[in-house]
C-alpha cells in the first residue's frame, strides 16, 4: 500500500454524488461538428442514456505539428536552447489537446516558467556533482589505470539511481499537469521507493538474463500505476505477471533462429547459415516491438479507476512498420538537400587550401569567400540537420505512434465517472527538471 | 443606462457547449448567449443558476490540436472549461488570445541567481583550486595518459573536412630527425626524468601548446612563420616550461570538470559545440599572467644555459606582432596576458659575459624541419 497520509487528504472522499442534471427537449443537442462527430459527444454529458463505452478520436494533422515543432524548434535554437521549455510545453499542448477520449480533449496545463525553475534547482544540485565528482573521479581514474574510462563507467553508474528518480518525478509533473474534463490527474510521491524497486529489477533481470523481464516490467508498471490517480479515484493494476510471457513469444522465436544460425554456421553451413542469422535479427527486432506494444495492451486492459475499465488494441507490426518507414522517410529527404549542402560548403572550404590555385577563375572566386561565413554555414548546417531531424520524426513517428495508441483505446464502463471528482493541485515546485537536466524521457 | 454602439449591433449569439465545472468528471450541456449591455457570456444549464463570465476576462486555451473546437477559461478560474464548437464567439473577445501572466517571478528570480551564482562559482573557484590541488598529486603514468587523451581528442576537433579524421602528424624522417636534434640540444636544461615529447601537427594555425605529460606539439603554420631555428627553439623552451611548472595538466583537469556542467546548463542540444569549444579552449590556453612569465623565465635561462641568444623569444613575438597584430586570434596563448610588447622587452635581456651561441641547427636540418610536412 502506497503511503498517501497528506495525499489522501488532498482528495475529497470518493462516492460524493454527482449533481442531478439531465437534459430537456428545449436543448439543442446533435448538431455535427466539422470533424464529423455530434456535438457536443454523447456520454460527455449526464443524459438518461449513456453510451456504454467511449472511443478515443485523435484529430491533429500531420502537418500541423510539423510547424509546431518546427517554428518552436528554431526559436530553441536561436536562443541557445532555453526556448526547449516552452517548446515542450506547446507540443504538449497540442498532443494532449488533440487526443479525445469520448470526444472530449485532454488537457496539459503544465507551464514553461514553472519548467525553467524546475531546471534552475536540478542545476543548482546536480552541478555540483558533475563538476566536482566527475573531476575528482577523472583523477583517481587516470592516476590509477592510466585511461578515463574507469572514471565514466563510475560517474555512469552514479547516475543511474538519479535517473529512475528522475523518471518517477518527471511522469508524476506530466500527469499532475494533465486533466480530462476538467479533472486533474495525479501522482503520489514515491521516488525513492521507485528506484530501489527498480534497480532491485534490474539486477535480477540482469542475473536471469532477462528471463524474468515481464517479472520488471509488470510490477514496476503495478508501482507506478497503484500510486495514480484520475481526480479522487486510485487507478489499481490487477493482472498477474506470468500474464506478459504472452508477449515474449516473437523473442524465443528469434532466439532459437539465432540458436540454429549459430549451430549451422559453426558446422560449416555458412550459405545457410546467413540468411536464417539476418532473419533473426530481423525477428529480434521485431520481437522487441511486439513486447513493449503487447506488454502495454496487456497491462491497460488490467487497468480500473474507480469502476472505469479500459481496452487496448495497439497492433505491433503496425507500430514497428510506422517505426521503421518513418525514419526511412526523414533519412531520405535529411539526405538529399543537405547532403548537396554539405558537399558545396567541403568544396569551399577545399578551395581555400593552397591546392586550389589550379582551379581557375571559380577557384579564385570561392577562395574569396570569408572564413568566418564558412564556419558560419557550417555551424548553421550543423543545427538545421538536427531541427530538421526532430521535426520530421514528430510528424512521421511520434504524431502517428501516439494516435494509433489513443485511437486504439477505448474507456469501458463511463458511468463510473459521475462518481469521480476533482483532487486538489499537486503544486511540485521542482517540475521535470531533473528529468530535464538528465535527459530523461524521449521527444516529448 | 446609455449603451453606445459604433456601427451595427452584433448579431445575437447562441450556441451550445459543453460546461466542465472543474470538479465532476462529467460536464453539464449548456446554452450560451451574449449579454452585450453587461459584456458577459451567459452560460445557461439546466438545474443551476445561469453563469455570467465576463467577455473581457475569457481566455483561449493556446496550440490546441484540433481546430474545429475552442476551449475557453476564466482568467482567475483554474479548473472550469467551457467547450463549444463554434469560434465566430472568439470575435467578440477582445483578450481571448492573452497569454497567462507569469507567476511567482520571485522564487524564479532567486532560483536563477543560485543557479547561475552556483555554476559560476563550481567552475571559477571549486573546480580550478581542486585541479591545482590534483595536479600536484597525478603520478607521471597518469598524467602522461591525460596528455595522450587529450591529444587525441585536440586532433579530432581541429578536423575541418567533417569527415571525423584527426589531423595528422607531420612525419618526414629528416624533419622528425632534426626536431630530435633541437629537442636533444635542449635537453641539458630539463630537470631529471622529465619526458618530453614533441609533435608537428599538419594544421596552418600560427601556435604551439604544451599538454599534461610533456607533449608538446606545434602547428605547421608556426614553424613556416619562423625565420631561424633559434626562433623555434625559443618557442620550445617557453612550451617546456609550461611543461615543468604542470600548467598544462591543470587547464585539462580544470575543463574535465568544467565540461559536464556547462553541458548541463545548455542540454544536449549543443553537447557536440560544447565539447569543440572547450577544445579549442584548451588549444588557445590563456594561462595566468604569472604562468606565462614563469614560462618565460624558464625559457630565458634555458636559452642561455644552453647558447641560444634569448633575444630569437622576443625576434620571434616581434615578426608575429608585425603579422598578425597584438590580440589575433591565431596568436591567443602567446598574446595572452602579460601583453605581447610587454614581453618582447622581458626578452631582450643583456647578455652575460662569456655568452657563446651554438648554432641549434645547420642549414640542411632547418630546411628539413621546414618541410617536415612534405
Amino acid at each position: 500500500m502506497p503511503q498517501t497520509s497528506a495525499w489522501e487528504r488532498a482528495s475529497p472522499e470518493t462516492g460524493a454524488p454527482a449533481p442531478v442534471s439531465s437534459p430537456t427537449p428545449s436543448m439543442e443537442i446533435g448538431t455535427s461538428s466539422k470533424n464529423g462527430g455530434v456535438w457536443p459527444p454523447r456520454g460527455s454529458f449526464a443524459s438518461p442514456t449513456p453510451p456504454a463505452k467511449l472511443d478515443t478520436t485523435f484529430v491533429g494533422k500531420h502537418r500541423s505539428v510539423f510547424w509546431l515543432a518546427l517554428k518552436t524548434g528554431f526559436l530553441t535554437v536561436l536562443t541557445l536552447g532555453f526556448y526547449r521549455f516552452w517548446m515542450k510545453t506547446r507540443l504538449r499542448r497540442w498532443y494532449w489537446s488533440s487526443t479525445r477520449p469520448g470526444g472530449t480533449p485532454l488537457e496539459y496545463v503544465g507551464d514553461p516558467w514553472e519548467k525553467l525553475l524546475g531546471f534552475l534547482i536540478a542545476v543548482v544540485i546536480l552541478a555540483f556533482y558533475i563538476g566536482v565528482v566527475n573531476l575528482a573521479l577523472m583523477f583517481a581514474s587516470f592516476s590509477l589505470f592510466q585511461q578515463n574510462y574507469a572514471a565514466y563507467l563510475v560517474s555512469f553508474a552514479g547516475v543511474i539511481p538519479l535517473w529512475f528518480y528522475a523518471q518517477y518525478r518527471g511522469r508524476r509533473y506530466v500527469l499532475a499537469r494533465t486533466r480530462w474534463r476538467g479533472v486533474r490527474f495525479g501522482v503520489a510521491p514515491g521516488a525513492w521507493g521507485y528506484v530501489w524497486r527498480a534497480l532491485m529489477h534490474w539486477a535480477i533481470t540482469l542475473l536471469t538474463l532477462g528471463l524474468l523481464w515481464p517479472r520488471m516490467t509488470f510490477y514496476l508498471e503495478k508501482y507506478r500505476i497503484d500510486r495514480t490517480y484520475f481526480g479522487n479515484a486510485r487507478f489499481t493494476q490487477g493482472g498477474r505477471w506470468t500474464q506478459l510471457y504472452h508477449a515474449t513469444i516473437p523473442m524465443f522465436i528469434a532466439l532459437a533462429l539465432a540458436g540454429g544460425a549459430a549451430g549451422l554456421i559453426a558446422a560449416g553451413q555458412t550459405a545457410t547459415g546467413s540468411p536464417i542469422a539476418v532473419l533473426a535479427w530481423m525477428m529480434a527486432a521485431y520481437g522487441y516491438v511486439h513486447y513493449r506494444v503487447v506488454t502495454f495492451r496487456i497491462l491497460a486492459n488490467h487497468k480500473t479507476v474507480g469502476g472505469v475499465t479500459f481496452t487496448a488494441n495497439p497492433r505491433p507490426f503496425r507500430i514497428l512498420m510506422i517505426t521503421v518507414l518513418g525514419y526511412l522517410a526523414t533519412g531520405l529527404v535529411l539526405a538529399l538537400p543537405l547532403g548537396a549542402l554539405g558537399i558545396g560548403v567541403m568544396l569551399v572550404q577545399f578551395s581555400q587550401t593552397e591546392f586550389m590555385q589550379d582551379f581557375g577563375e571559380l577557384g579564385t572566386m570561392l577562395a574569396l569567400v570569408p572564413q568566418p561565413a564558412l564556419i558560419a554555414i557550417g555551424i548553421a548546417l550543423y543545427f538545421a540537420i538536427f531541427l530538421l531531424w526532430a521535426t520530421f520524426t514528430h510528424a512521421w513517428v511520434t504524431m502517428p505512434v501516439w494516435r494509433h495508441y489513443a485511437t486504439t483505446l477505448t474507456v469501458q464502463n463511463p458511468a463510473a465517472l459521475r462518481q469521480i471528482s476533482q483532487r486538489a493541485r499537486d503544486e511540485f515546485e521542482e517540475a521535470e527538471g531533473f528529468a530535464e537536466a538528465l535527459d530523461v524521457g524521449a521527444s516529448i | 443606462m446609455t449603451v453606445i454602439r459604433v456601427g451595427a449591433a452584433p448579431e445575437p449569439f447562441e450556441a451550445t457547449g459543453l460546461y466542465f465545472d472543474g470538479d465532476t468528471a462529467v460536464g453539464d450541456l449548456a446554452q450560451l448567449s451574449v449579454d452585450e449591455a453587461a459584456r458577459a457570456l451567459v452560460i445557461a444549464r439546466i438545474g443551476f443558476a445561469p453563469l455570467h463570465w465576463p467577455l473581457d476576462d475569457l481566455r483561449l486555451l493556446p496550440d490546441l490540436g484540433g481546430k474545429d473546437l475552442s476551449i475557453l477559461r476564466l482568467r482567475d478560474d483554474p479548473v472550469a472549461r467551457l467547450i463549444l464548437n463554434d469560434d465566430l464567439l472568439l470575435e467578440r473577445l477582445p483578450d481571448v488570445r492573452r497569454p497567462a501572466p507569469v507567476t511567482r517571478r520571485g522564487r524564479l528570480v532567486a532560483w536563477a541567481v543560485a543557479a547561475v551564482a552556483s555554476v559560476a562559482l563550481i567552475i571559477t573557484v571549486l573546480v580550478p583550486t581542486m585541479a591545482d590541488q590534483l595536479a600536484v598529486y597525478i603520478p607521471p603514468e597518469g598524467e602522461r595518459a591525460l596528455g595522450e587523451t587529450t591529444l587525441n581528442q585536440i586532433r579530432s576537433a581541429l578536423d575541418d573536412t567533417g569527415m571525423g579524421q584527426p589531423v595528422a602528424f607531420c612525419e618526414d624522417p629528416d624533419g622528425v630527425a632534426a626536431l630530435a636534434r633541437m629537442q636533444a640540444h635542449l635537453a641539458p636544461g630539463l630537470p631529471e626524468g622529465q619526458q618530453v615529447s614533441v609533435h608537428v601537427l599538419d594544421h596552418p594555425m600560427v601556435n604551439a601548446f604544451a599538454l599534461p605529460g610533456g607533449y608538446i606539439v606545434f602547428f605547421r603554420g608556426m614553424i613556416e612563420a619562423a625565420e631561424t631555428p633559434e626562433e623555434v627553439a625559443a618557442v620550445f623552451a617557453h612550451e617546456i616550461g609550461h611543461v615543468i611548472s604542470r600548467d598544462p595538466t591543470r587547464h585539462a583537469l580544470r575543463s574535465a570538470g568544467s565540461i559536464g556542467v556547462l553541458g548541463l546548463l545548455f542540454g544536449d542540444f549543443a553537447g557536440g559545440a560544447m565539447v569543440l569549444f572547450l577544445t579549442e579552449q584548451l588549444i588557445q590556453a590563456t594561462y595566468s599572467r604569472e604562468a606565462e612569465a614563469g614560462a618565460d623565465d624558464f625559457a630565458r635561462a634555458l636559452l642561455l644555459e644552453t647558447g641560444i641568444d634569448p633575444a630569437a623569444l622576443g625576434r620571434f613575438f616581434d615578426l608575429l606582432r608585425a603579422k598578425y597584430g597584438e590580440r589575433d586570434g591565431f596568436f591567443a596563448h602567446f598574446a595572452s596576458h602579460p601583453a605581447l610588447s610587454d614581453r618582447i622587452l622581458a626578452a631582450n635581456v643583456d647578455l652575460p659575459a662569456g655568452f657563446e651561441a651554438v648554432p641549434v641547427l645547420n642549414d640542411d636540418e632547418w630546411q628539413a624541419l621546414r618541410n617536415i610536412c612534405q
